[in-house]
């Protein structure tokens, strides 16, 4: 060793003999470190994507040497991430490289114990034989005398982590061959939010986008733990924080959220309607709503029909209630002057009351997800009273109803302290106004209940009260999980939608298009195109087949006769109705309510595809679940043949995810996968493309849709990869001339255009793909409207009208955004004016007009039937027109405020492994004492199927625990990093015990109540494994979107583990014996 | 090594970084991290005195060390696609006087 050379290169002596004798630059390099090279310096290519967990949106670049992924960074240009990922995000290159990844085929045969390999081309022809042979064989021409034209053997789920081109080929290749039960994650995370927000608003998603939050001067954030679940969004919180906004957390758990909000509300999970209808009822008690907005912009001043009764008059039931099918009729619910066009003609016809079950089929069809995007369709002219002083308008119904969720009852029902109510009251109110704005964030906290929708549409009420929709720092923002949950929700792999929240066609109710249009489109307001959307979407389906001699070919979309929601397929699993399964990037075995159900279901089929990175859950059910543990299902005795595809990453396809502010953002194929792996994109196009081949030549009716659908994608690459541009260019449609569209009002009801989804219409405008637009934030104002693309038209606030006064000035010029310009006979601003450009404040519609003409110049909510936001839902939503405080289906506190202990118009699903708690004072409800709710970490994700498996995850967060309080933990001998099972009627699991202040006993009207949280994301497979704590939940769901009750139940714990093997049985039965539940139990109306 | 105020005195005569990684035999990127003291890949947030610094690049500086990005906005086949779909259909043509 040369000495010299040795010495030489130590960086101490280089510092202190060379010119760094600080050591602030190359002096202290190592020889190590100099010959190491950055992954990034050695690049050959830098390619712009996205990341694939939740639905934030945050930018990448994806760095490519020699064609492998090398590395994965934040794109600092991004407007909305600023260069920023989280632990999941930064651990992409493992999630997309790592070794967990599966690249081949595999196969598990009828009664087999093990997989086999199965080379992919085979694995192929194989699953289009079985979608053929089960379509054949349970195909249905009809139903009760109805034209259905459907299969119920086949369902789908997955889609909200795939891109929107996938989700539109699924949509388009499934409904073709007739299968309606196409569902996806948000079914079970956001599906309320739809409702809540559309029926108030008139569209469902976010009113506004994660930058804007900046601007806010108080943010609530509730139902959500923002900073964790979605970290990197909760820049824009801080943002406002250091601009001197108070920041507000309202959260059954203290968590880093409320570590960095100026108050922290604790509260018994489940209880937020009655803590928002506090606010809403301290507003309207002391006359802090925003008069002039309230006035003009909501429909506070309309007349309610004389035989509406409220909650205040039936004890917690609105009029209208049918306790045999447990569905509200809304006939009383009606403004004077405007009724619901779907009802007349029709109840007067008895065989379609008969048929219906009185209209319940329908509204069971969960019908509000249509105002996704477009509000309720209504007929005539509302009567108002401007005074607002009418018994019976709006605003005085909205004070009576919510008369009694006084601060008192709030502390009796939430558990919040009068003091810290009126603290929230004081800031929230203080912060609203026209200099001042306030918003709301939430997530799944308030989505995933029995009145979930209700929860929304209570923020809504009181956004709308305090002037805050539509304006800079106002809204409500609606926190969405998944990388592209939204877009799986506008163009929907959902069962009751059709791109753009058309909804799917009733076999009652929609024979033909006529019909259709006549029970849902609206007259006025921004649906009354429907026609247009609906032929244009038709075209792009069969091409020069949809043509006005056949309805363009509307009498091909299968037709639902109720709710075919993921839960309902389920339990046609079990009745071995539903007899294939595709499972497209889901894994329902651990992330759907009530595992064992769902586990159990799965054995009951013929076959089942697994599309995914690595062996999830719900594909290893038959060999390794804890059913097999049990005894209760034997693998060889297992029939189902299950199929794993190995799904490609983020990196190896193109396409687009709609983040959680409804912005489309590109992402571009870096590499090819490897192996068998394929995109869902290549998977649909192909597999489609094999049944077409087989199918070819058939005569049979039934096979028409799918051989004349238009299925020509040109593909690229080794792999035949369809070119997911020219999916995206259909989505966005053309017109006669080849010309790509660019905006969706130059859509044609004539058929003269085609369009997959019409509020996706102008993302592919001019021949630009729109939604891979990457200007740099510095090199735009703070809306940045040249990053991405955000349906409807690129705005970005919706409902941005509302931000200038009826005559079209700014409220303030501290809350300017978009304002009507005289000189130029038009609406202008900082954001693109959501609202007909050239229609000035002080236009009034002439009596009778329709679509945009009978808008007025001073109605914001362009969606909706009559321009205004919505207090008061007098259709729409189907558990009430107002929300109604209930507690949860399992609950141990007698509800305070009315006799109805549970959502009367809750879906329940008896069933052996369904069974319900007692809850409040009824017997044995004391067996289960303690509320159990279930949360997020920042470094896994939901069921886990892209954290358990990524090394750097499973290290941060290696085992699942629950999080007590020292009170309860030592009324229950619980120890700090212990054991405990946690035991409902359903299950019993175990984790390790975290003892923590964070959990706050809550005081009741002299009951205290012990929270338990837990999160979700574990499972028996990958490299950290647990019990799933949703095989504690049951199902029982939302009436409205068929979500689930999740974030608030009741369980049991107890210290040590869990018994293994049939003893867990055991002890399930044990408590639910010392409980006394029965197949009745919590079922009552 | 070149200075701080080697490299921007050139910043100061004009030359971008790419022209002063080539006079001085650097990187651009380490060019603009000698001049700035500031990673030309922005992976830090910038306060507002950083971002007054001499030779700052205010918009998109990770061009500097991310040279060969890929974010193509058109496809060359979709227009003729397009038309290939719109030729079959009569009944689109003739409703849109085509």
């Amino acid at each position: 060793m040369d000495l010299r050379d040795g010495f030489g290169s130590w960086p101490v002596l280089r510092q202190l003999t060379g010119k760094d004798r600080y050591g602030r630059a190359a002096a202290v390099q190592s020889g190590h470190s100099e010959q190491v090279e950055a992954r990034t310096a050695s690049a050959d290519r830098v390619v712009k994507s996205v990341c694939p967990y939740c639905a934030v949106g945050c930018a990448q670049n994806v760095y490519v040497r020699d064609e492998k992924v090398v590395q994965i960074e934040g794109d600092p240009d991004s407007p909305v991430s600023r260069g920023r990922l989280c632990p999941k995000g930064a651990a992409s290159l493992q999630l997309t490289t790592g070794q967990s990844r599966l690249h081949k085929v595999l196969y598990r045969p009828p009664h087999g114990s093990d997989w086999q390999e199965l080379d992919l081309e085979t694995a192929m022809h194989m699953i289009a034989d079985r979608v053929i042979a089960t379509r054949r064989e349970t195909w249905e021409w009809e139903s009760d005398g109805k034209r259905t034209a459907r299969t119920m053997g086949i369902a789908s789920l997955g889609g909200a982590t795939l891109d929107n081109e996938e989700n539109y080929l699924i949509k388009k290749l499934l409904t073709a061959l007739g299968v309606v039960q196409i569902e996806n994650q948000a079914r079970v995370c956001h599906s309320s939010t739809v409702v809540g927000l559309g029926t108030s608003f008139g569209r469902g998603g976010a009113t506004t986008f994660m930058q804007d939050m900046q601007h806010s001067d108080c943010i609530v954030i509730e139902g959500s733990n923002f900073a964790e679940a979605h970290p990197v969004g909760f820049q824009w919180v801080m943002e406002a924080k250091a601009r001197g906004a108070t920041v507000i957390h309202v959260d059954p758990r203290f968590t880093r959220t409320s570590a960095m909000a100026d108050l922290y509300v604790p509260i018994r999970a489940g209880t937020d309607v009655a803590f928002l209808g506090g606010i809403v009822n301290h507003v309207l008690r002391n006359d802090l709503y925003f008069r002039e907005y309230v006035l003009n912009y909501t429909n506070a001043a309309d007349i309610v029909n004389d035989g509406y009764r409220d909650t205040e008059d039936l004890d917690g039931l609105f009029s209208g209630f049918n306790a045999d099918t447990r569905h509200y009729d809304f006939d009383t619910w009606q403004v004077e002057g405007m009724s619901v066009p779907a009802a007349s003609g029709r109840r007067e016809n008895p065989a379609f009351q008969e048929l219906t079950k009185n209209g319940a089929s329908i509204r069971a069809a969960c019908r509000s997800e249509m105002h996704g995007s477009g509000g309720v369709s209504l007929e005539g002219e509302p009567r108002r009273d401007e005074t607002l002083t009418d018994p019976r308008c709006v605003l005085q119904i909205l004070k009576r109803h919510f008369s009694r969720y006084t601060p008192e009852m709030v502390k009796r029902v939430c558990g919040i302290s009068p003091d810290l109510f009126a603290e929230v009251c004081r800031h929230l109110t203080e912060n609203s106004g026209p200099e001042r704005t306030a918003e709301f964030v939430y997530a799944v906290g308030w989505t995933q209940h029995t009145e979930g929708s209700q929860f929304i549409r209570t923020a809504a009420i009181l956004q709308l009260l305090l002037g805050n929709i539509g304006r800079p720092g106002g809204g409500i923002q609606a926190l969405r999980g998944h990388s592209s949950i939204q877009g799986s929700s506008d163009i929907p792999t959902l069962f009751n939608l059709l791109p753009g929240y058309i909804p799917m066609p009733h076999a009652h109710q929609h024979e033909s298009m006529d019909d259709f249009l006549r029970a849902d489109a609206g007259y006025r307001g921004g649906w009354s195109n429907m026609r247009a959307y609906l032929v244009s979407l038709l075209k792009a389906w069969w091409g020069p087949e949809a043509r006005p001699d056949n309805d363009f070919r509307f009498g091909w979309l299968p037709r639902l006769t109720g709710s075919h929601s993921t839960y309902d397929t389920v339990r046609l699993q079990l009745e071995g109705a539903c007899k294939g399964y595709f499972l497209l990037g889901e894994n329902p075995a651990v992330g759907s309510a009530n595992g064992k159900t769902q586990r159990t279901a799965m054995a009951n089929l013929d076959w089942l595809v697994v599309r995914d990175f690595n062996l999830i859950e719900s594909a290893t059910w038959w060999k390794d679940g804890p059913e097999i543990q049990t005894g209760e299902l034997r693998t060889e005795d297992i029939a189902t043949e299950v199929f794993f595809l190995p799904a490609a990453a983020h990196t190896e396809k193109s396409g687009a995810f709609t983040n959680t502010n409804r912005m489309l953002q590109w992402h571009h194929r870096a590499v090819e996968p490897a192996g068998d792996a394929r995109s869902d994109m290549w998977f649909m196009y192909h597999l489609g493309r094999i049944i077409r081949e087989k199918l070819a030549g058939s005569t049979d009716e039934m096979d028409a849709p799918v051989l004349k659908l238009t299925w020509d994608y040109p593909t690229e690459g080794s792999d035949a990869e369809p070119i997911a541009e020219m999916i995206l260019a259909e989505i966005n449609g053309w017109n006669a001339a080849g010309e790509p569209l660019s905006s969706y009002t130059e859509l044609k009801a004539d058929g003269s255009t085609a369009c997959g989804c019409w509020i996706y219409c102008g993302v592919y405008a001019d021949g630009v793909n729109q939604a891979a637009r990457r200007k740099p934030a510095d090199e735009q104002d703070w809306i940045a409207a040249e990053w991405g693309w955000a349906w409807p038209a690129n705005r970005r606030v919706l409902y941005n009208r509302a931000s200038a006064r009826p005559d079209g000035r700014p409220w303030s010029e501290r809350k300017k955004l978009v304002w009507w310009d005289e000189k130029e006979r038009r609406w202008t601003g900082y954001d693109v004016p959501d609202f007909i450009a050239t229609t000035p404040p002080d236009y009034r519609p002439a009596e009778g007009a329709t679509g945009d003409a009978s808008l007025s110049g001073i109605d914001p909510f362009i969606m909706q039937a009559d321009g205004k936001g919505w207090l008061f839902t007098p259709a729409g939503v189907i558990d009430g027109p107002l929300p109604t405080f209930y507690e949860p289906q399992d609950s141990p506190v007698v509800n305070a405020l009315y006799g109805r202990q549970r959502n009367p118009a809750r879906v329940l699903y008896p069933g052996e492994h369904n069974r319900n708690h007692p809850s409040g004072n009824e017997p044995g409800a004391s067996v289960f004492p303690y509320v159990l709710t279930t949360y997020r970490l920042t470094e896994h994700f939901t069921s886990g199927a892209m954290s358990r498996t990524v090394p750097y995850l499973s290290e941060l967060q290696p085992e699942l625990f629950c999080e007590v309080s020292p009170e309860l933990a030592a009324e229950r001998g619980l120890e700090h990093g212990g054991w405990a099972t946690i035991i409902t009627a359903r299950s019993a699991i175990e984790s390790r015990v975290m003892v923590t202040q964070r959990m706050v006993p809550l005081q009741l009207d002299g009951q205290v109540v012990h929270q338990v949280g837990v999160p979700f994301h574990w499972g028996s497979n990958g490299l950290t494994t647990g019990d799933a704590a949703n095989d504690l939940a049951s199902i029982v769901l939302d009436p409205n979107s068929h979500i689930q009750e999740v974030k608030a139940m009741t369980a049991d714990i107890r210290p040590g583990r869990r018994p293994r093997g049939p003893a867990l049985l055991d002890l399930v039965r044990e408590y639910q014996e010392r409980a006394g539940i029965t197949e009745n139990t919590g079922m009552e109306v | 090594m070149p200075s701080k105020e080697q490299v921007l005195r050139l910043v100061s005569q004009g030359h971008d970084y790419d022209e002063i990684a080539t006079t001085l035999g650097i990187p651009p990127g380490q060019a603009y991290l000698i001049a700035t003291g500031i990673p030309a890949d922005n992976s830090g947030t910038l306060t507002h005195d950083e971002r007054a610094r001499p030779g700052i690049l205010l918009s998109h500086p990770q061009r500097l060390v991310n040279p060969r990005e890929v974010n193509p906005v058109t496809h060359g086949g979709v227009s003729a696609w397009i038309r290939s779909r719109i030729k079959p259909d009569k009944q689109l043509r003739a409703a849109g006087g085509n």
